[in-house]
């Protein structure tokens, strides 16, 4: 017998994207609209409550057709088993990492600089995708990739392709 | 225009420039996992600082290179190195099994060469056409059109129809973000600057297809997948006979139609086309019980059609600005940060460039044959380079480009927040195309409905026959895809209570 049937992937996006549309319509009406000369009759309300209502119809919609498919998996005979986060983080442990990785990168890229933040970021990453037995092995080139691709995308792509990468701590040392 | 389109191509810089892109692009679809797209979002950056014919030419060369680039890993890996040669897999690996490898290569190379020229040749004789038509319209017509592309997309992206419509209501719902139109009023900005003019195409695309892919890439990090790679990849000559290429060239003229025509279609893309175009080149053969066994018509079809369905895509993109997928979503990108709008005056406003992205067009299919016959060997080599070292610094590119989409870098803020959104998207089985599309028809639809709204006292809807069409044509489409779309779930349901039942 299967652990759950597909219904997860209907219940819990269907909540999800119900809510996020509630949020989105309430906010609909803190819009300032414009009511002069030239204006719509359609004001700038109508389409985000159109977009909105859909949005709010099909996820709960999908929500209910999950708890619809869930009930007759139970008829059905199927078991329900509790959801286990430690499990589901273990077992999406890399693809975690990976958003911190990426979110701290960005965050910190202003303020120290995107040729550091870029070096620690890449060999973060680089580690993150390798398997852990491989580590010893990957440091050094991991290294090497790291300080290489971010001087040279710097170099190129600050003072020749006009792109303002943030300087960060550089500033300080005139770069 | 047209001499000086050719001339901006013929500059050996720009010149130079496509032979980077293609080989780029080839490289990029070689390796699963990495995409034409992946490879259009590393270059733009490099993109920025260039004339709009150069930076576009390689762009363009970027996408042909990718899209092209995907039978090698089909064909020696047996995974495609894009969705787009999925149908190259059925024959080109049994082809590769029984030691036919540089045919299987050169078959795939010379009819990828043919589907991309009918693919051009149509895109440069239709897209005036349908230029000339769509100037003909007016705010119903477009507010038509936006319904129409949306249905569209809905109707042929996946079976689950209801997810389908909430990844396109997301996109649409992103677009409302910063000025409204027609009284510029600021919409959910929350008082940020930065978000005044809305979320950038770019941005979003980066988060959409490149961040998920790493993500993707991360989950298997565990199960250490290793590739063989059949090394036998020397092609001889074109690796076929004259009278073997002879015999294939009506399968290739059919196939590449087939891949022009789903590339017009919005939101389908080489996935769809080189899928129907096997299934009809074997149900039209005289041996379809061949099919499957390593035959060059397998080979062709899938090939001929993926790179056919290049030309159909930059017809509706440069004609009405709406792009056919992914790929043609992101060079739409590259186009509005070169200040090229596509649409129907894009022969008035930017004609050279049109014409220099034809040419460059053709150029490219040059390389791509020239690179693919004589440099096979070294594409099979880059098979190996390890994607725990790419991965990074293709995303380490993303980040500059969307930095450099407005010298911002709160535009990677936005990029790693949709970057989470596609994943979590895809986890819960929700296709991401139609949120671009949605992204990109919103505003359009907008627009032209409040432009309607004012219209409609005194220009009535009837008087607008293209309306009536386009709209008749939805309310077909939506029923015809409602009608199939239940078809299908109650098939799933009832294969799933089978298959629940035998457990």
């Amino acid at each position: 017998m299967k652990k759950h049937s597909n219904y997860r992937v209907d219940i819990i996006p269907g909540i999800v994207i119900a809510l996020f549309a509630v949020a989105y319509l309430a906010l609909v009406p803190s819009i300032q609209s414009f009511t002069g000369m030239g204006s719509t009759p359609l004001t700038n309300h109508f389409v985000p409550y159109l977009w909105g209502g859909a949005l709010l119809v099909l996820g709960l919609y999908v929500a209910v057709r999950g708890f619809r498919k869930r009930a007759a998996f139970i008829k059905a005979g199927g078991k329900i088993e509790k959801f286990d986060l430690k499990a589901a983080v273990n077992e999406k442990l890399e693809v975690i990492a990976s958003f911190v990785a990426l979110t701290i990168y960005v965050a910190l890229m202003n303020v120290v600089g995107f040729v550091p933040m870029t070096i620690i970021y890449l060999v973060a990453q680089i580690l993150i995708l390798t398997p852990k037995h491989d580590w010893k092995k990957t440091y050094v080139p991991a290294l090497i990739v790291a300080v290489v691709c971010s001087v040279l995308f710097y170099y190129i792509f600050r003072y020749h392709l006009n792109v303002l990468l943030p300087q960060g701590i550089l500033s300080a040392f005139g770069f | 225009m047209i001499l000086e389109g050719i001339q901006a191509v013929l500059q050996p810089m720009t010149i130079l420039l496509i032979a980077i892109g293609t080989a780029v692009g080839i490289i990029f679809g070689s390796i699963p996992g990495l995409t034409a797209t992946m490879a259009i979002v590393m270059f733009l950056p490099v993109t920025y600082s260039m004339a709009a014919s150069q930076g576009i030419s390689m762009l363009v060369a970027l996408y042909i290179g990718g899209i092209s680039g995907g039978l090698i890993s089909a064909i020696l890996l047996n995974i495609p190195g894009t969705p787009s040669s999925v149908a190259t897999c059925f024959d080109g690996k049994p082809m590769a099994d029984k030691g036919q490898a540089g045919k299987a290569l050169g078959t795939g190379v010379v009819f990828s060469f043919f589907g991309t020229i009918i693919g051009i040749a149509i895109l440069v004789v239709l897209t005036p056409v349908l230029c000339d038509f769509a100037l003909k319209f007016q705010a119903y017509e477009y507010c038509a059109l936006a319904i129409f592309s949306l249905s569209m997309v809905i109707a042929l992206t996946g079976h689950d129809m209801p997810k389908g419509l909430i990844s396109a209501v997301i996109g649409a719902l992103l677009a409302t973000v910063g000025l409204a139109p027609i009284d510029s009023k600021p919409r959910f900005t929350f008082g940020m600057f930065q978000l005044n003019n809305g979320f950038a195409l770019l941005v979003l695309l980066i988060g959409l297809f490149a961040i998920s892919e790493v993500m993707k890439y991360a989950e298997d990090v565990r199960k250490e997948i290793k590739y063989t790679v059949n090394e036998d990849a020397k092609i001889k000559g074109a690796g076929f006979s004259l009278k073997e290429g002879i015999a294939q060239i009506p399968n290739g003229i059919v196939s590449a139609l087939i891949g022009v025509a789903i590339g017009i279609l919005p939101g389908i893309g080489g996935g769809v086309s080189c899928m129907i175009s096997y299934t009809v080149s074997k149900n039209t053969s005289k041996h379809p019980e061949l099919y499957g066994t390593g035959i060059m018509d397998g080979v062709v079809a899938s090939e001929a059609a993926n790179n056919g369905t290049i030309g159909g895509a930059m017809i509706p993109l440069l004609a009405l600005g709406i792009p056919g997928d992914a790929v043609t979503a992101m060079l739409l990108g590259g186009l509005q940060v070169h200040n090229v709008a596509p649409g129907p005056l894009i022969y008035v406003k930017n004609g050279a460039v049109v014409y220099a992205i034809f040419c460059a067009m053709v150029v490219s299919a040059i390389f791509m044959m020239i690179f693919m016959l004589l440099g096979m060997r070294a594409f099979v080599s880059v098979l190996k380079v390890p994607k725990n070292y790419l991965l990074p610094v293709v995303i380490v590119l993303c980040g500059i480009g969307a930095i450099g989409n407005a010298n911002m870098v709160f535009d990677t803020y936005c990029m790693v927040a949709f970057g989470l959104m596609s994943y979590l998207l895809i986890k819960s089985k929700v296709p991401t195309v139609p949120m671009i599309l949605g992204f990109i028809l919103g505003p359009t639809f907008e627009e032209n409905l409040r432009r309607v709204s004012q219209l409609a006292s005194s220009d009535k809807f009837f008087n607008h026959p293209i309306f009536m069409v386009l709209i008749a044509a939805t309310v077909l489409v939506v029923i015809f895809s409602v009608r199939s779309n239940m078809k299908e779930a109650k098939k799933l349901e009832l294969a799933a209570e089978d298959a629940e039942k035998s457990v």
